[in-house]
């Protein structure tokens, strides 16, 4: 099925989401949708899921004009959609999640055996081996979105929207994920992936859309005559950054926290490292290898059982988030932008002043709004938060501007030492590049980072040194030279060195 | 940019909050009923309306500091009743005087909330469940220890308070009830407290997104506990002002009765039930609502196995007016966006 958007426009209360955009999806290709957060990627899919419906301009399904008045209306019509936000019960079995609107009924009872038979049909399909009465909560992240396109399936989809399906996936689970894309397409589906990343988009779609500023300016130009620059360009109107690379310096700083043997909770063993003010530190890990959790530790959100820690050449032990940023002025900017970074009920001046309400305070606690927007001003300025007002609740600002709000309430906070998980996780391109030169800035300044990342460009344009983590160790720590092909060889080969010896342990 | 007002219905609905539209929606009651039954504007109805609005007023605020941080308090009337026999036992078996008897009372009211804090905080068990249990606990002590035997005895001071009021009165409008004046203080330190206290910040930061708090370095566990302890100290001033104002400490008067109301003014006016959002204003608008349809329904006579089906009619339809004038200024919003 053809699936065509044709000059729709989407308004919310202060902003314009969608302006004349359209989109043109052929049965039997993978169209990717790009643009920067903000630019109206998500209005256009919940306009094409039926979740909105546009203010202005056509929807056609065939040539057939369409109205899509809920979610429902748009699965009926073969259009589904696989989102960030999995929408699987977790207690519920796969086969159940697959069926749920319509499961087999025998005698008014569920069928279960006829269930987990047409359920294995749809996995067989997308090729995921496992069994259909697991509850989905036991399944990875991965199989959980295969789970999804079964589904979708299931639904007869012939629309199939992928929102940033790979943002959670390791290199390998991709890669499984891209040959059933490849697959689905051979069958003659119409395939949307949206996308942040250029090389998938590159490597994998036949034509592409971009967004930028509710506006398309690309629309669906076949991918084989485009290039990373051009693609760029489209979504941010000019030229790719080069990414910013501290030139090296010899980290001089007093030391603001050193780990000795440090064992945790989490199952952290024989923690050893240090981290100088004016210094940052990497620590380079693939997901699961136990980096967050180390930070959380250091922060005094998870226990550590052994070992010792010291801060300004001081013991200390760290009881709580609170004391870490009261007494060791430590802070923890989190990889969970939405749960833990932001309030997103909250005003941005809320948010900034959460960590500085203490300093904000008069004679018994007294605190004013007008209070906080002084405090927050600055750091709103400094960071380019984009926002008519700092009244404007967080949760209606893009997924960048949160990551500025989130990161403004540590600059508030004034904080020695900051341990940075994922800083640009999901986040477009020119607002990566300026966070970049943001911690860069910050380093310089004299502030303690200890950058956690899984994007080895992105250590390696940052940190001073890198630590790799592996299984809750530390393997191994480089100085960084600069060099990509240098350091990513270095830190692979630790990692594959440590899995070897487990290996051979064994 | 900000187009010069115009003086038009809707741009003062636009511009006012949410407690506008239920400001308005008992204005229209209050005149409706005005006409239909003239005893509804009689100062004798309109003083014992406002003295029993004043205690709704702080059974509401006792539940919405809790409200607040998302969680509940289901034993805000086994609370109620403890401090009720509690203020009893001071002043006329102890004999003590009445403000160290107040003190005592509102100490005994934080003790026990205090108490629901930390069981919810130490065992990680939800709020509900917790002050449910409690509740039981709670009223059940306190039978054991009262036997349920009323108190008459109370210093009469303490019962004339309950009936006395400030001010002057004018023809049928009647003298403000000191029970209401008190209300409206305590109303008015609930509002400093979230406006403009760094706890009240702390409270709503919990309310709206508890673990970004608690990585933001918010003492989550002892903002819980704190609520909780305000919680039962508010039910207790409840329970004080009941006594006064019915001058005897009796078991029956709180209770389970406290549960309904204590939900109903802080949700009508416009509290999450979620948390993170307060209204002061409107819990008090919230209560004057439901007293105000409750008394009207009275003095127009309506047999008492009617009152529940009209009161439930009519906060329904309160509740979706509201909703409507909602939803009519996000459109409006949207329209002026562009």
């Amino acid at each position: 099925m053809a699936l065509t958007v044709d000059k729709a426009s989407k308004s919310f209360p202060g902003v314009r989401a969608l302006k004349d955009a359209s989109l043109e999806l052929k049965p039997g290709e993978v169209h990717a949708l790009m643009g920067e957060n903000g630019a109206g990627k998500s209005t256009l899919i919940k306009i094409i899921t039926g979740v909105h419906r546009p203010d202005g301009g056509r929807l056609l399904l065939d040539g057939t004009e369409i109205s899509l008045n809920s979610p429902r209306d748009a699965i009926r019509l073969g259009i589904s959609a696989v989102h960030q936000e999995r929408n699987l019960i977790p207690r519920f079995s796969v086969a159940e999640n697959i069926l749920l609107e319509n499961l087999p009924r025998r005698a008014g009872l569920v069928d279960y055996a006829r269930a987990n038979a047409e359920a294995k049909k749809y996995l067989e399909m997308i090729g995921l081996v496992v069994d259909t009465r697991t509850e989905v909560r036991h399944l990875s992240v991965a199989q959980m979105q295969m789970v999804e396109i079964a589904k979708a399936l299931s639904h007869e989809a012939k629309v199939l929207l992928l929102d940033e399906p790979t943002a959670s996936l390791t290199g390998e689970e991709a890669e499984a994920l891209f040959a059933l894309i490849k697959r689905l397409k051979a069958e003659g589906a119409a395939i949307l992936f949206v996308s942040h990343k250029l090389e998938e988009v590159l490597a994998i779609s036949d034509r592409v859309t971009v967004l930028r500023d509710g506006e398309t300016t690309l629309i669906g130009e076949p991918i084989a005559n485009m290039s990373r620059g051009r693609l760029i360009e489209a979504m941010i109107g000019r030229a790719e950054r080069i990414a910013v690379v501290r030139p090296p310096k010899p980290a001089t700083g007093a030391i603001k926290l050193e780990a000795k043997g440090v064992a945790t909770a989490a199952g952290h063993r024989d923690i050893s490292f240090t981290v100088r003010r004016g210094e940052i530190l990497g620590l380079y890990g693939l997901v699961g290898a136990g980096r967050t959790e180390l930070a959380r530790a250091l922060v005094g959100k998870d226990k550590v059982t052994g070992g010792s820690l010291s801060i300004d050449g001081k013991p200390a032990v760290i009881r709580s988030v609170e004391e870490a940023l009261k007494r060791h002025r430590v802070g923890y900017l989190s990889e969970d932008r939405k749960y833990e970074g932001v309030v997103l009920l909250h005003p941005i001046r809320f948010n900034v002043a959460m960590t500085i309400w203490d300093r904000l305070a008069k004679v018994l606690g007294f605190q004013t709004a007008a209070g906080e927007r002084k405090a927050a001003e600055p750091f709103a300025r400094q960071l380019e938060i984009r926002t008519p007002s700092l009244e404007q609740a967080v949760g209606n600002l893009s997924g960048g501007n949160q990551q500025k709000v989130s990161l403004a309430k540590w600059l508030a906070a004034k904080v020695d030492l900051l341990v940075i998980d994922e800083p640009t996780v999901g986040i477009d391109i020119k607002t990566k590049a300026y966070i970049h030169e943001l911690i860069g800035k910050l380093a310089d300044d004299g502030l303690a980072i200890l950058l956690i990342s899984s994007e080895l460009p992105e250590m390696v344009a940052l940190a001073d040194r890198i630590l790799v983590m592996h299984e809750f160790r530390l393997v191994d720590g480089f100085d960084n030279d600069r060099s990509y092909e240098a350091m990513s060889r270095k830190v692979m080969g630790a990692i594959h060195r440590h899995a070897d010896e487990a290996v051979a342990a064994e | 940019m900000d187009p010069a007002p115009r003086r038009t219905i809707s741009s003062f609905l636009l511009r006012g909050s949410a407690q506008v539209g239920l400001f308005l929606i008992l204005v229209v009651l209050w005149a409706v009923f005005a006409n239909l039954a003239p005893g509804f504007l009689s100062k004798f109805n309109l003083n014992s309306l406002l003295r029993s609005v004043a205690v709704d007023i702080v059974v509401g605020f006792a539940q919405m500091v809790v409200l607040a941080t998302g969680g509940m308090n289901l034993s805000v009337g086994a609370i109620g009743v403890c401090a009720v026999m509690f203020s009893g036992y001071l002043m006329q078996v102890l004999g003590l005087p009445i403000p160290v008897a107040i003190a005592g009372t509102l100490a005994l009211g934080a003790f026990l909330g205090w108490l629901n804090g930390f069981a919810i905080v130490k065992t990680g068990v939800n709020s509900f469940v917790v002050t449910l249990a409690s509740a039981s606990l709670f009223s059940g002590g306190m039978l054991i220890l009262t036997k349920a035997v009323p108190l008459n005895g109370l210093p009469p001071e303490f019962g004339a308070f309950g009936k006395s009021a400030v001010g002057p009165a004018f023809g049928s409008i009647p003298a403000i009830p000191s029970l209401a004046v008190v209300a409206l203080a305590i109303g008015l330190g609930l509002y400093l407290l979230f406006k403009h206290s760094t706890l009240g910040r702390q409270i709503l930061a919990v309310g709206a997104n508890a673990r970004a708090a608690e990585m933001s370095g918010i003492p989550v566990d002892r903002t819980i506990v704190f609520v909780h302890a305000l919680s039962g100290a508010l039910a207790a001033a409840a329970a004080l002002m009941l006594t006064s104002r019915l001058a005897a400490a009796m078991p029956a008067v709180a209770g389970d009765d406290w549960l309904l109301p204590s939900f109903l003014a802080p949700v009508i006016g416009g509290t999450a039930l979620s948390g993170g959002i307060v209204s002061v204003v409107g819990t008090i608008l919230g209560a004057l609502l439901v007293s105000t349809i409750r008394s009207g329904l009275l003095v127009l006579e309506i047999g008492n196995f009617w009152l529940p089906l009209f009161l439930g009619a009519f906060l329904l339809a309160a509740i979706l007016i509201e909703r409507g004038r909602a939803a009519y200024v996000a459109r409006e919003q949207a329209r002026r966006a562009l």
